[in-house]
């Protein structure tokens, strides 16, 4: 399953401390992320990818403790949910 | 209102995109549980009513560009122009529109126009027939 977002134009966010709150331009609806979902939207900026291909993604910018596709792959369904992404 | 004016500027500088930028430091991401949440969304009122959200109405594209055909990418081009599809041969529910966000097709829709029309609602804009919605089904449970 790949997945892909809106380009970084199209979110308005802010950080609440370990929160961030993002505002999505084209539906016009607010979220409260917590990670590592914001890093996950960052992540498709580069284009759509699949949870393996994420993992690189991240493992460029962050260690990763508990790296495991599915739990991308749940968070991404999440992210798909709530309107941030879709199945590409 | 005399101690705001006091207060530099820089504290209202560091809250905002410590987090986001992430340059340079190294950070831990822990990515969860397979059953842990995220994302949580804020409803707005308009919202509240879920019969709403299934019935209101999404014209593709919006009736000012009446007859212009929509690109894969959802974008409106000028009629005939080749991939681009026709306009959709009637308002789609909110219903509707969140099975072809699924992946369906409900009957009397063109299959192979379902992304095209698809990409069409993701791009709606605030002012735009069909955007609240649109907004509305992105509210979690719809």
């Amino acid at each position: 399953m790949r997945y892909a977002a809106d380009p970084p134009a199209m979110r308005l966010a802010v950080a609440l401390d370990e929160l961030v709150a993002l505002h999505h331009r084209p539906s016009g609806v607010t979220h409260l992320l917590a990670p590592p979902a914001p890093e996950l939207l960052d992540a498709l900026a580069e284009g759509p990818a699949d949870p393996a291909e994420l993992l690189v993604r991240l493992s460029r910018l962050y260690d990763l403790p508990d790296a495991a596709a599915e739990a991308i792959a749940a968070r991404m369904e999440e992210l798909v949910l709530a309107g941030l992404a879709w199945r590409a | 209102m005399a101690e705001d004016c006091d207060k530099p500027e820089k504290s209202a500088e560091n809250g905002g995109n410590d987090r986001l930028a992430s340059t340079g430091r190294r950070g831990v991401l822990m990515l969860g549980a397979v059953a842990a949440s995220s994302v949580v969304t804020i409803r707005p009122a308009l919202a509240s009513t879920a019969a709403s959200v299934l019935n209101c109405k999404i014209p593709i594209p919006d009736p000012s560009h009446g007859g212009k055909y929509i690109a894969q990418d959802g974008k409106l081009v000028a009629p005939g122009t080749p991939g681009a599809v026709q306009p959709a041969p009637r308002p789609l529910t909110g219903d509707e529109a969140r099975k072809m966000i699924n992946g369906m097709s409900p009957p009397g829709i063109d299959p192979n126009a379902r992304q095209a029309y698809v990409n069409y609602i993701r791009r709606l804009q605030h002012g735009t027939s069909g955007f609240t919605c649109y907004a509305s089904l992105q509210m979690p449970g719809r």
